[in-house]
């Protein structure tokens, strides 16, 4: 028996690296211009499992850019092609498809999940591939800076002005704030505090929301103990919805006195509160009811293909990563010669990383080091199931 | 005091979901020999249904049959695969029925996880909840809405009525008698399938009203919500000895408390651990349950 | 080596290695799904000590494993010989008290997770060689030791346990000692895949080690066969990489079909695809052939 196990063993390895062997061709075409026939970019989505729907609207921004760029003439003259990879919520499969990706492919998008990311990103960074995670947190990309890009700046520096601005609209005096200690929203709830204290607003004991909550009546009178005059919400959105509801049965009456932070922003938040949230403020980077030809071309598209859904606040994310990349490629001359691949993927990635006036699908904005330096934050209201923008704020 | 009194509220409405759950548990375990590890996933998913049906058809009461309709079905359409694993006995432990009840836990989540309303959490509306009504009792802290009384007392009135059925009736008798031993139950004459399905269809009932107290209880549901439930099923179940009906409404009722008073007043995000480091004491303590088990 | 390939296998030796470790325990009838609460514990451990006091990868390897062992240990005191559910509720209580843990204490990287853990050769590829050695080899002596206790005289006082307990009390077998030897062990095996699988992902967070494991593992070893090592051996490699290559359709289901997979097998065969006797009769046919040539 020990016997079989060694020979299994043995012929497990020569399998690998027979199979090792197969993968290193190299095409030996002369490079003058653009030798690519198809840009080819590989999009590490989460298109199945419990947030699917949420992947499938990301999928839909990026290749909708593409097919606007392809209808425009392409990235330098070349088509461009989005290609579906998707790893699930699974950082093991995230490992293997993202390797599958990393000897041939000139930039990655995604992945999406934060636990895919910290599994998948490293095997990119370790290969020198750069990849666009555009809907994580600041503190999960810098980690790979600079072989993974941003769409947003470090929490505590851009949270807090929005913060501000609410309160001091509101006219909070003692705030309280449900804490959800998932991802990043810690370090999310400790910009709020920042924010709430510059407007000189007394900052209640947190209250923490237990990532498997059922029921939520004792949060609620944690809170409502304190006296609270105000509050702010750090957790995800489902449990938002049901705070609120629970809090206006129990008498809350000032609804513009709730802020939802933008990661309870979804879907959640509005199948599960419909009506009863109207009034609760929300703040985000993206305004629904933005009116320029750009957007409202895109918000109809998002809507004619979606059964009338409003396109969800991170729908430009990956429309914009495509643009991103058509500008890198022209303007460093990227050619798309496998043979150049290694310094093409640095030319891009220092490109992105220092973009300079980029035209984003809602604003334009610039990058420095990875990361946008003035992207806006808008505060809304919501209003039956809409987001009505009541503040625009840019960082210095 | 105020704080004190309202959470021991909001404990018990915790603590009445449950007792529901543990006694359809309990039910299993005493009529069919089941570890239904995953009996409050069913319990979701009957909210899904009814869920549906209401979303489907605008009325409230079709879709509170609909509901129970499902427990139902789900119940008898799954029981010849556990009577199939209870017949091998012997060769097959009890451990069996538990790997099975969590592959179905496994599917029934994962459906659910993304094909009802795309996988987002579900609302119900407020002719279910009577969200719109208010509370029934209400000061600054405490509030007492319909939905909590109504959970609590059919809560009890639940388990005195499986109590008195079990261990009173002839039925009842027949019912544990299956479960002990079907050889002889079958040579003392008890009709072993038609029986057997009765005891399956009142636990399909036990669940279906489990499942529309959970919906007016708390108002939504998501696809997570039988794993989070099922976890503490079990241990409560364990604590007050398996299959004992009014140890599991006792443990049911003070887990609900403990986890309000430790939310109340120690850090939320511990309150699992806390809760199941208190329960892991006593089980180490008492391994065979608190009031012992009935099995 | 090709990089998918890479990972693949050596994620294959994980699920290989905690299947066994649920396997383990198991002989004797107890569920112990601590075993991924220690696969949790030992990668933090690992991940901390190589970043923060560069400890070497064979000092972590080793610390992590007797991390694990002892955690058993002392936990096997009270629960050696309890009944399978009460063995459950433990290894639920240090799944959530673990992740809560992790969690809630900033130096072990809090909800965000530990990132960029080092590598153990100074080149990628030979990062890659040596990890995938390491973890068939540890697979190797795994397999091996379990092979051994399973023909031994304790192996079959273990399967005297599993199928009457009272009758193996009355023939002078200590049930609490095995149950507390076959627990430390598993634990053991449980730590030794945590550490192996920081450094294989190089990041970890609290959300990698939760109840999904225990279903994907449970199913492997009960959709294999849990009366014999080879059914999980065979099972996780093909559980783990079909998903990989259905197409996007199918992959939705990927949960349900593990589901599916285990309610049938359970219902049909309730030893598992693989059983001893299948086992015995392979190895006479083998033996035969050898002595023939």
């Amino acid at each position: 028996m020990k016997k079989l196990l060694t020979i299994m063993f043995v012929l497990l390895l020569t399998v690998s690296f027979a199979w090792a062997k197969g993968d290193q061709e190299v095409s030996d075409t002369e490079s003058t211009g653009v030798v690519a026939t198809e840009w080819e970019i590989p999009f590490l989505n989460c298109l199945t499992g419990p947030i699917a729907s949420i992947g499938e609207y990301l999928q839909w921004g990026a290749e909708y850019a593409a097919e606007q760029i392809n209808a425009a003439g392409g990235i330098s003259g070349v088509p461009v092609k989005i290609v579906r990879v998707d790893t699930g919520m699974s950082p093991e499969k995230g490992t293997v498809e993202m390797s599958k990706l990393v000897a041939d492919a000139l930039v990655v998008m995604g992945p999406v999940p934060e636990p895919v990311i910290m599994a998948a990103v490293p095997i990119a960074v370790d290969e020198g591939l750069y990849s666009f995670t555009a809907t994580t947190s600041f503190e999960y990309a810098a980690e790979y800076f600079p072989w993974a890009i941003s769409w947003f700046s470090p929490t505590d520096e851009k949270l807090p002005p929005i913060v501000t601005a609410w309160a001091e609209k509101v006219e909070a005096k003692k705030v309280v704030q449900f804490v959800e200690n998932y991802g990043a929203w810690p370090g999310m709830a400790r910009a709020h505090v920042i924010g709430l204290e510059k407007a000189g607003v007394t900052v209640l004991e947190d209250v923490e929301v237990p990532t498997d909550a059922v029921s939520l009546g004792p949060l609620i009178v944690k809170a409502l103990a304190q006296n609270p005059d105000a509050i702010v919400f750090s957790c995800n959105a489902e449990k938002v919805a049901k705070i609120i509801i629970e809090l206006k049965n129990r008498g809350w009456e000032d609804m513009n006195k709730m802020l939802v932070f933008s990661s309870a922003d979804d879907a959640a938040l509005y199948t599960t509160g419909g009506d009863k949230i109207n009034g609760v403020m929300i703040y985000n980077y993206n305004d629904p009811n933005l009116d320029t030809d750009r957007w409202n071309d895109f918000r109809q598209a998002f809507k004619d293909d979606h059964e009338g859904i409003e396109p969800f606040s991170l729908s430009p994310n990956y429309y914009d990563a495509v643009y991103m990349i058509k500008r890198a490629i022209e303007e460093t001359g990227v050619t798309g010669d496998p043979k150049k691949l290694a310094e093409e993927r640095i030319l891009i990635r220092d490109f992105c990383n220092d973009v300079k006036n980029f035209e984003g699908l809602q604003y334009d904005w610039s990058n420095k080091g990875g990361y946008p330096a003035d992207k806006p934050l808008f505060l809304f209201e919501i209003q039956g199931g809409e987001k009505v923008l009541i503040a625009k704020i840019i960082p210095e | 005091m105020e704080v004190l009194i309202a959470q021991i509220f909001n404990g018990l409405s915790l603590g009445s979901i449950y007792v529901l759950l543990v006694t359809g548990f309990n039910l299993l375990l005493l009529v069919a020999m089941i570890i239904h590890f995953s009996f409050p996933v069913v319990v979701v998913f009957s909210m899904y249904v009814s869920w549906a049906v209401m979303t489907a058809t605008g009325m409230v009461p079709l879709g509170i049959l609909a509901g129970i309709l499902s427990a139902i079905a789900v119940n008898v359409v799954t029981a010849p695969m556990f009577q199939h694993i209870m017949k091998k006995r012997g060769s097959v432990d009890i451990n069996a029925t538990m790997v099975i009840s969590m592959g179905m836990g496994m599917i029934i989540t994962d459906i659910l996880s993304h094909t009802f309303n795309q996988g987002f959490p579900i609302a119900f509306p407020d002719a279910l909840t009577g969200n719109d009504k208010g509370a029934l009792i209400s000061t600054r802290l405490i509030s007492i809405s319909r939905g909590q009384v109504l959970t609590l007392i059919i809560g009890v009135i639940f388990v005195l009525f499986l109590f008195w059925l079990l261990y009173k009736t002839r039925a009842g008798r027949a019912f544990r008698a299956i479960a002990e031993d079907p050889n002889g139950a079958k040579l003392v004459g008890i009709p072993l399938l038609k029986t057997g399905l009765q005891s399956y269809a009142l636990t399909g009932i036990l669940g279906g009203v489990t499942a529309v107290l959970m919906a007016v209880l708390l108002g939504s549901a998501s696809a997570g919500l039988g794993d989070q439930l099922g976890h503490k099923v079990l241990a409560v179940s364990i604590i007050a000895g398996l299959g004992n009906l009014k140890g599991g409404l006792i443990i049911g009722l003070l887990l609900g408390v403990l986890e309000a008073v430790i939310q109340g007043y120690l850090a939320g995000s511990w309150s699992n651990a806390i809760a199941f480091i208190i329960m892991l004491i006593v089980i180490l303590a008492k391994p065979k349950g608190v009031f012992g088990s009935s099995l | 080596m090709s990089l998918p390939l890479y990972y693949f296998l050596a994620i294959a030796a994980i699920y290989i290695l905690m299947s066994w470790s649920i396997y383990i325990p198991y002989r004797v009838g107890q569920l112990h799904f601590m075993t991924v609460a220690n696969m949790a514990i030992s990668a933090y451990f690992a991940a901390l000590m190589a970043i923060n006091f560069s400890w070497p990868f064979w000092l972590v390897l080793i610390a992590g494993t007797l991390l694990g062992a002892l955690i058993g240990f002392l936990v096997s005191l009270a629960i050696g010989d309890a009944p399978c559910f009460a063995v459950v509720i433990v290894g639920f209580t240090f799944i959530y008290l673990t992740k809560t843990i992790i969690e809630n204490v900033e130096a072990f990287g809090g909800p965000l997770g530990i990132f960029s853990i080092p590598k153990v050769m100074q080149t990628s590829s030979s990062n890659r060689v040596f990890l995938l050695i390491t973890a068939y080899a540890l697979v190797l002596l795994t397999g091996y030791l379990i092979k051994r206790f399973d023909r031994s005289r304790l192996g079959r006082a273990a399967s005297a346990i599993f199928i009457d307990r009272d009758l193996a009390v009355s023939f002078g077998v200590d049930v609490k000692k095995m149950g507390m030897f076959l627990q430390s062990w598993a634990s053991a095996v449980g730590g030794m895949s945590g550490v192996l699988y920081a450094f294989i992902m190089q990041s970890i967070s609290p959300n990698h080690f939760t109840f999904h494991i225990v279903g994907i593992c449970m199913t492997m070893l009960f959709v294999g066969g849990y009366s014999t090592i080879w059914g999980a051996l065979l099972a996780a490699p093909i559980l783990w990489g079909f998903p990989l290559i259905l197409p996007e359709v199918l992959q939705s289901w990927n949960i349900v079909i593990y589901g599916v997979l285990l309610i049938v097998v359970l219902v049909i065969k309730p030893e598992g695809i693989i059983t001893r006797p299948m086992i015995k009769k392979l190895e006479s046919i083998l033996l035969r052939k050898k002595k023939l040539v």
